[in-house]
């Protein structure tokens, strides 16, 4: 999981360091650091910084080694890095079967977001386009898969995106 | 060199044409030259231990329509007997079992002969026997041709790109294909009256199931999944979806994203796929009209792509021409250190 948060450290030398390393030694990835040197109060600096952490127990653990080492957390907030899912699918695009495909796609879980587009046409054959973003790229494999069946059992063809 | 040409289709003819006019560049550079010691066409043949003319070969296939004698016995038997260096192996696809292009190859390598393939069905079918008997012969299997045509994917994966770990190999493999939903997309014509216009200009054949049901893309991706990723597949084990049932509706609302669809292939480490996918406007794969084209994924050099005309008489002899251009350097180089 990606983590961002606003520190507050003394203004003095080397204060920088005890704020990063209880990352680095649990395992985490610094992405980002930006000093604010904007945000000086009673001798303390604000630090903004980004990072990953392989879990939420990792978290807390970096949380109690800042907590020791007089690195103030001000603020705390998840990032969730995001995927997109895209298909257009051909043929049987009635509101049921869209209601089946996009309550599926949700059921896998992570699906930050999800719409669908219809196409404009008196043809037999309509077309529709699917678009989401998910949290996980793991899920848009299972997505694929779970599109695939669904073609299969409903005869309709999926025209994948191209991010997987 | 002395090499047999097997099959004397358009493909023949272009590579027989090709060495009139190319031997001078082989022999400026290598010192030797391709010399024509047996042609076959699938019911007749000529032998010349001094070398056939190849231009002649041409003109007596296109004013009579057979090279020479009536073959009596099988090609594969023929080539038994045969003293030659290199085998050309040039006979149509044919995916059901490839034969009888797989006999002339499983010949010519068992007698511990080099082999160039334009033949995409023995690859596609039974790349692994093959290339296991090459190297137990220690003989060299070349099918530049089979995939991309001109293009020079196969060589240069494995010969330019010798150090890289590829990571995925994406291609347009069907010109027939990107030709339909091109014409689809830039001028609004619904799917069959593209097709029509495709059949209509030679590129599709009057049954086109072969390319618009991504099958001769699944030949050419098992054929790179092979070579390329070391892989141990067939044509069967390849994920297909062709382009049948894509209308006009699905082509506008790519379009609406500003995406193209296009048939892709697609080769890692874990397999191959062929599938029509949404190609955002702008990336290489987006490419309108009947043109190849190859984007390979590598970890040093990053992306590499590689576009070229997929079939035809003089490109699809390109890339056989540079399949002996090797093997004859190849020769000479084992002769020098002999």
């Amino acid at each position: 999981m990606r983590v961002n948060v606003d520190l507050r450290l003394k203004d003095v030398p080397g204060q920088l360091i005890r704020a990063l390393e209880p990352v680095s030694r649990n395992g985490g990835n610094i992405v980002g650091v930006v000093h604010r040197h904007d945000q000086i109060s009673a001798g303390r600096i604000g630090v903004n910084l980004t990072f990953d952490v392989p879990s939420e127990k990792v978290l807390e653990k970096v949380q109690a080694e800042w907590s020791g080492a007089e690195v103030d957390l001000m603020r705390i907030e998840n990032i969730f890095e995001t995927y997109p899912l895209e298909y257009v699918i051909v043929g049987d695009v009635s509101a049921a079967e869209m209601k089946r495909i996009t309550e599926g796609i949700q059921a896998l879980g992570q699906v930050e977001s999800i719409d669908v587009k219809y196409s404009i046409s008196s043809s037999k054959d309509k077309a529709a386009h699917i678009s989401g973003k998910v949290r996980d790229r793991d899920i848009i494999k299972k997505s694929n898969k779970f599109m695939r069946e669904r073609a299969k059992r409903s005869g309709f063809v999926i025209i994948r995106g191209f991010g997987d | 060199m002395d090499v047999a040409l097997v099959g004397f289709g358009t493909v023949g003819q272009g590579v027989a044409e090709a060495i009139a006019t190319k031997n001078h560049v082989l022999e400026q550079s290598l010192g030797d030259k391709v010399r024509i010691v047996a042609a076959f066409d699938s019911s007749t043949y000529a032998v010349d231990k001094s070398g056939l003319d190849p231009l002649d070969l041409v003109k007596r296939k296109a004013a009579k329509g057979k090279l020479g004698k009536v073959r009596k016995d099988s090609i594969a038997e023929m080539l038994k007997a045969l003293d030659y260096d290199t085998l050309v192996e040039m006979t149509p696809t044919n995916i059901k079992d490839a034969q009888p292009g797989l006999s002339h190859i499983r010949a010519a390598l068992g007698k511990g002969r080099d082999v160039i393939t334009s033949n995409k069905g023995p690859l596609a079918l039974k790349f692994r026997e093959l290339a296991n008997l090459a190297e137990k012969n220690e003989c060299e299997l070349r099918f530049e041709a089979s995939v991309g045509g001109a293009t020079p994917v196969i060589n240069m994966a494995r010969e330019l790109l010798v150090c890289e770990r590829i990571c995925s190999i994406r291609g347009i493999m069907n010109g027939t294909c990107n030709f339909i939903l091109s014409r689809m997309e830039s001028e609004g014509i619904p799917y069959e009256p593209a097709l029509r216009e495709a059949q209509q200009m030679g590129f599709a054949e009057a049954d086109p199931s072969y390319d618009i049901d991504g099958i001769d893309s699944a030949c050419k991706a098992a054929i790179l999944a092979n070579a390329i990723m070391g892989l141990d597949i067939t044509v069967h084990d390849v994920e297909r979806t062709g382009i049948r049932g894509i209308n006009l509706d699905a082509v506008n609302l790519a379009m609406q994203e500003r995406k193209v669809v296009r048939l892709i292939g697609e080769v890692t480490s874990r397999g191959a796929e062929v599938s029509p996918r949404l190609i955002p406007r702008g990336h290489p794969l987006s490419i309108s009209g009947t043109l190849n084209l190859f984007h390979i994924r590598t970890d040093l050099a990053g992306e590499i792509t590689v576009a070229g005309r997929g079939a035809g008489r003089y490109e699809t002899a390109s890339a056989v021409m540079a399949d002996i251009y090797t093997v004859m350097k190849l020769r000479r180089s084992i002769g020098q250190r002999d």
